[in-house]
């Protein structure tokens, strides 16, 4: 693919139509109430069609401060399966990690009967949904939209889920990060950081003390109140200029790290709304984020770094009125190409435009932010194309399928593969398959960069080939599968040797729309068998039968034919409703050969007794 | 005679414009009896239909936040989009008024109709409202009259303050059938009027009731001075006009952030979209003329923004103040009118970035100067800037469809459909049967052709190739060829592999929207109704026919559906849009056909009828 990219610097923009809408600053008047008014808890109201449920950001985190590095497993805590789109695993990849003390928080507001039945009435109520919060509670915000997104997603609700955090710690690990974008969720998180707001940037420096954290907690809680109050518990000096170098000295470490060595523990999360005083801009890349947390914390001072969390509030009416004003400064040197006068108009924004120490780091921040990919539809495009040029692989395997099932050795296109020569036929049919493997492939990383349309796995066109494309091909990746004998060293492939593509188009055929009547008789024999693992069950089903015969535990031996039943019920409804292909039925097929060793098996227990399984002790059976 | 050139090789006479004018204000203060009023200067060569105005909010919103509603496909039927076949929204208040008042109005049908056979230029103008409802009568007219006599005088719409009026689809629409540049559109730099439509209802509800009282020329206002609800009135339309520039931004100039599909869903953005050709005035006797209808979109917001914040309550005075100095603008601009002081604004993606551009260019200076009296930041010129970029984008979008590839994979077909013949088998059959390395090779190239049409389909979509794309005869032609020869194997392909088990017959699920689309094209094109040129779905009709009549209740239930599909056949054959191959001996076609019990109530006695009459 090539790299033309977009010839625009979209950031500002961006910020711009966010802050031209009513969520920011509906989500702040409530973030607000709730730090003063419900303090450790959260509150619900209803603006139009939209519903917004808003955390206090005055929270207590158990005895563990915020700043402990103790990171869980997301997968170990999640006892009630809150999160289970959370869980899966890539090879490879560290688990998802969340802060323990913020995820403790959630849950016990989670289980609370008041959260529960709130939460139920907002939902019968509300199209779309906005969770906020500022500080702890934006944290807390971001685990429940997690919650309702992965409950959502279970239910196939189409409720929008917004998240808007105004000065939020980071809550997890770059795994969480990742599986977030992996499951389409970028687009549901915004999280408001202010210039030099330290509370955000807090988490990439794991050493900071306990005691100056603790009073700065106190003071912010404190001030939320009241903005009197706050002196009660002001902080030293030297403590702020401590904590200001501190998590300055961090922050540049990661920073500076960029992509290669994810350094730090936490990670961003969705995309991050910068505010100043002059305007703002919107950025979604994570490495970028971490890198303009830094370079903005550069310009602050240890006063602005904790004044700047409680700001939100100015923050967020100057940038919603700023859509009045042509904002005509800087009159002189705008760039001449229109990407670099975007840049220009960003910094502005950012209130960082004549600071050349920052600006021009910020400059490369925000280009490395801009997709060097093509723009997503134009992607889209492009793989039609590419779909196109291997569509005559798939024939050829079509074809290869048809020649099988019709050749007189009747063992079907799954047999022949698995049981090939060296023949050239096979071979052309075997690198067929991977390429269209990595051409899927390719459409998966390029949807888990973000690179395509939003709703590219909604699309007919997509959805329908990429079934057709499982259909035919997966039975030959199965039969490759146990024919090199991976089921020896990985087990077997239904557990451990499916790919995560075939997955994904397990979802996207499920959430594709159905209509009513899609339910009618199949007169014929499908031309592909409409379970794609249907032979994956079969090779286990086969390893049971083998078993049966040389199992003589009795607990064991009940397992085994309880699972052969099973497995007999499934693929006898699958041939009677006729959606296997005709190369299942042919007569040397690994399920013809199945079900006659079975009757076989079954007959000589018969023979020998009329009871099972009291006779069935492994010595019966030859 | 003075002449305002608004595009290339279209100029207006400033004379017809200023009367125009004055005529579209005179409509309002008439007795409010008259629906229209008619100017016939004896001699001229055209008259002149001005429309009134309506001052309620029950006359802006009706219904909807918005108040749009699905364009009225009988007195509008081109005003959709063909393929996709979605239809256009407007704004309901302006369409009912059009269909009580106008459309139904048999002294005004008599007059355009006098007019027309005269042959004189029609021209139809008003101003705020009434500027809608001449839009409106100018598309009922190009529908009824235009369409079907070529020979008649173009008309032409003139409108001063008028409020937007239809969504995207509508501006879409009109540009395709190039119908767009007879709409001539006047705003004010300030004037509130053509950006209220950008506001929900909800926004604005306290200060409308006020606000439309001031701006109704019929009402008995004390004075001149502007209503107190001004600053919020201004405040609360240019901030959802912000809402929705910034949107329309962020995706002219490519942005993928996910949050911005996100957002969409949170708040409702305005439908309307403009349309045909701005001219808008400076205030200080400069004009600015562009036509692209995203760039426009763009400058409405931008052109009233504030330079400074203190400015704002004056701005919301002028903002109101304005809707009524179209008179006295037009005329300061038309009496000393030179290319200084109206600038034609085309390659929007060539304009200067900078207030200040130092150059030497005095096109650029001229532009820039024009730019600068519009109020316009650098932000604004990055806006009109992509809306250039997208249009270029567009044709070259075009431009990148393989026709070459598309042209060697049709060559192929038609080859493979005379070999088949040659050998005794319709190509349909040959292909069903899928036996020989040639069956092969033409689904090989069947798959071909059908990325290159896909990526078609998907760009349209998207409205991603130029509007004109679908009206365009080159593309209705090639379209209706590729239908006609690949669709047949489609459906072979379909039974091939029980696809109608899968899910169902093909013409109700399995038909891809390559030829959905390129049907419709073709219908549009020929102003047919919808379904009629189903030709290339004949052997999906006769397949599922075989399926019907060969089930128990075997062919007595659908005799009709034979006969009509009999029929249709020889009508097909007959006007040669289904090829003949269908009759061979070993057709599926025909050995089904022959099999039917009662030949003798088919229009066609024996398997002669079709050779005889298609001979």
């Amino acid at each position: 693919m090539g790299t033309e990219a977009s010839s625009f610097e979209t950031s500002e923009m961006l910020a711009t139509f966010l802050a031209s809408t009513p969520l920011l600053s509906e989500s702040w008047r409530l973030c607000n109430i709730s730090n003063t008014s419900t303090p450790r808890g959260f509150l619900v109201e209803q603006i139009g069609d939209v519903g917004y449920i808003a955390f206090s950001g005055n929270q207590t985190v158990g005895n563990s401060e915020p700043s402990c590095r103790n990171l869980v497993p997301l997968m170990e805590s999640d006892g009630n399966a809150l999160f289970i789109p959370l869980h899966r695993l890539n090879e490879g990849e560290e688990p998802v990690m969340v802060h323990a003390g913020l995820l403790q928080l959630f849950l016990s507001m989670h289980i609370s009967a008041s959260f529960q039945n709130q939460m139920l009435a907002l939902m019968e109520k509300s199209r779309p949904i906005v969770i906020t919060g500022h500080s702890l509670g934006g944290t807390v915000a971001t685990l429940c939209t997690l919650w309702l997104l992965s409950y959502f997603q279970s239910v196939s609700s189409p409720v929008q889920v917004l998240c808007i955090t105004f000065g939020s710690p980071m809550l997890g690990n770059e795994s969480l990060s990742k599986a977030v974008l992996r499951e389409r969720w970028g687009g549901n998180f915004c999280n408001v950081v202010s210039k030099h707001d330290i509370m955000p940037r807090m988490l990439f420096a794991p050493q900071a003390s306990f005691t100056q954290l603790h009073f700065l907690l106190q003071y912010w809680h404190l001030s939320m109140n009241c903005p009197r109050f706050g002196m009660l518990a002001q902080l030293h000096d030297e403590d702020k200029a401590d904590l200001f170098r501190l998590v300055l000295c961090h922050l540049e470490v990661i920073a500076q790290a960029g992509e290669e060595v994810a350094k730090s523990l936490f990670w961003p999360l969705g995309s991050y709304l910068f505010c100043s005083e002059e305007g703002a801009i919107c950025v979604d890349n994570a490495v970028s984020v971490i890198k303009m947390m830094h370079l903005l914390l550069m310009t602050g001072s240890p006063y602005s770094c904790v004044e700047d969390h409680l700001k939100y509030g100015d923050y967020v009416e100057k940038v919603s009125l700023q859509y009045l004003n042509q904002g005509s400064f800087m009159q002189a040197d705008i760039p001449e190409s229109s990407y670099e006068s975007g840049v220009a108009i960003s910094l502005q924004s950012l209130g960082i435009y004549s600071q050349e120490t920052v600006a021009k780091p910020v400059k490369d921040c925000l280009k490395t932010a801009r997709r060097m990919g093509l723009r997503p539809n134009l992607n889209a495009a492009k793989l039609a194309v590419s779909l196109a040029k291997i569509n005559p692989y798939r024939a050829q395997i079509e074809w290869y399928k048809a020649s099988c099932d019709e050749s007189d050795d009747h063992m079907g296109y799954y047999d022949c593969f698995k049981l090939r020569d060296n023949s050239k036929k096979g071979a052309k049919v075997n690198l067929n398959r991977h390429k269209l493997a990595s051409f899927w492939n390719n459409v998966i990383k390029m949807l888990d960069n973000n690179e395509l349309p939003y709703d590219f796995n909604r699309r007919a066109k997509w959805v329908n080939t990429s079934q057709f494309y499982k259909l035919l091909v997966e039975p030959l990746d199965i039969a490759e599968y146990y024919r090199t004998g991976m089921h020896h060293v990985k087990g077997h492939y239904l557990k451990q040797g499916r790919e995560r593509r075939y997955e994904i188009f397990d979802r996207w055929w499920r959430e594709r729309k159905v209509s009513v009547d899609e339910n009618n008789k199949r007169s014929k024999l499908a031309s592909l068998t409409q379970d794609s693992c249907f032979w994956a069950r079969v090779e286990e089903a086969r390893e049971w039968l083998d078993n049966i015969r040389s199992e003589s535990d009795p607990r064991n031996l009940a397992l085994l034919w309880e699972n052969i039943d099973a497995f007999e019920k499934y693929a006898r409804k699958l041939v009677d409703n006729k959606e296997v292909s005709r190369d299942v039925l042919l007569k040397n097929s690994s399920y013809n050969l199945w079900v006659e060793e079975w009757s076989k098996l079954k007959s000589q227990l018969k023979k020998c007794s009329l009871q099972f399984p009291d006779y069935v002790n492994g010595k019966v059976v030859p | 005679m003075a002449s305002l050139k608004v595009g290339e090789n279209k100029e207006i006479n400033t004379d017809l414009i200023q009367k125009a004018c004055s005529l579209a204000v005179k409509a309002h203060s008439k007795s409010s009896q008259k629906s229209y009023i008619l100017e016939k200067t004896g001699g001229s060569s055209y008259v002149i239909f001005s429309f009134p105005g309506y001052w309620s909010e029950n006359d802006w919103y009706d219904g909807e936040p918005f108040g749009e509603t699905k364009i009225n496909l009988d007195l509008f039927p081109s005003l959709r989009s063909i393929g996709i076949d979605e239809h256009a929204k407007v704004n309901k208040a302006f369409q009912q008024r059009f269909v009580d008042k106008i459309s139904r109005n048999q002294d005004f049908i008599k007059e355009v109709e006098k007019a027309k056979n005269e042959r004189k230029q029609i021209v139809f103008t008003g101003h705020s409202t009434g500027g809608s409802i001449a839009i409106l009568a100018t598309i009922w007219f190009l529908e009824k009259y235009w369409r079907s006599d070529a020979s008649a005088t173009s008309p032409l719409c003139l409108t001063f303050g008028c409020p937007l009026t239809g969504n995207h689809i509508f501006s879409h629409a009109l540009r395709r059938e190039k119908w767009a540049p007879y709409f001539i559109h006047f705003v004010m730099r300030y004037d509130i009027v053509p950006r209220i439509l950008l506001a929900p209802i909800s926004s604005i509800k306290q200060e409308f009731q006020p606000i439309l009282q001031f701006l109704n020329p019929k009402s008995s206002r004390a004075s001149t001075n502007t209503p107190p609800e001004a600053l919020n009135f201004y405040m609360n339309v240019m901030k959802n006009a912000s809402s929705v520039a910034s949107h329309a931004a962020c995706k002219l100039m490519g942005n993928t952030n996910l949050l911005l599909e996100t957002m969409a869903n949170f708040t409702a953005l305005s439908p309307y979209k403009p349309f045909g050709t701005f001219v808008f005035c400076t205030g200080n006797r400069k004009l600015v003329i562009l036509s692209n209808p995203d760039a426009v979109l763009q400058l409405l917001f931008y052109s009233s923004q504030l330079d400074n914040e203190a400015e704002c309550p004056d701005v919301a005075q002028r903002s109101l103040q304005q809707h009524f100095s179209y008179g006295n603008e037009l005329k300061d601009c038309f009496t000393k009118l030179d290319a200084d002081h109206a600038v034609l604004l085309e390659s929007l993606e060539k304009l200067p970035l900078s207030a200040d551009s130092t150059t030497t260019s005095s096109d650029i200076t001229t532009i820039n100067a024009a730019l600068k009296d519009l109020g316009l930041s650098t932000r604004a010129r990055l806006c009109l800037c992509a809306a250039g970029e997208l249009e270029k984008r567009k044709i070259g979008n075009k431009n990148s469809i393989d026709l070459k590839k598309a042209d060697t994979a049709m060559k192929y077909l038609q080859e493979y459909q005379l070999s088949c013949k040659h050998q005794g088998l319709g190509c349909y059959d040959a292909f069903k049967i899928h036996k020989s390395d040639k069956d092969f090779e033409a689904n090989v190239n069947r798959l071909e052709l059908a990325g290159i049409w896909d990526e078609i389909i998907e760009m349209l979509k998207n409205y991603d190739l130029p509007d004109a794309f679908e009206g365009e005869k080159e593309w209705i032609d090639l379209g209706t060829k590729y239908r006609h020869l690949v669709e047949p194997l489609d459906i072979a392909n379909y039974y091939r592999h029980l696809k109608n088990n899968d899910t169902e017959g093909y013409t109700k699920k399995g038909r891809p929207k390559r030829y959905r689309f390129t049907q419709r094209w073709l219908e549009h094109a020929q102003r047919l109704p919808a379904g009629s040129c189903g030709e290339s779905c004949f052997w999906a009709d006769v397949e599922e026919l075989r399926i019907k009549t060969s089930s128990k209740e075997g062919y007595a239930p659908f005799k009709d559906e034979v006969l009509q599909l009999e029929e249709q056949a020889m009508k097909w054959i007959n006007d040669g849009v289904l090829d003949k191959d269908v009759l061979m001996e070993n057709s599926t076609f025909m050995v089904w056909w022959k099999k039917q019990p009662d030949p003798l109530a088919s229009c066609i006695n024996d398997i002669e009828g079709f050779t005889i009459t298609s001979a």
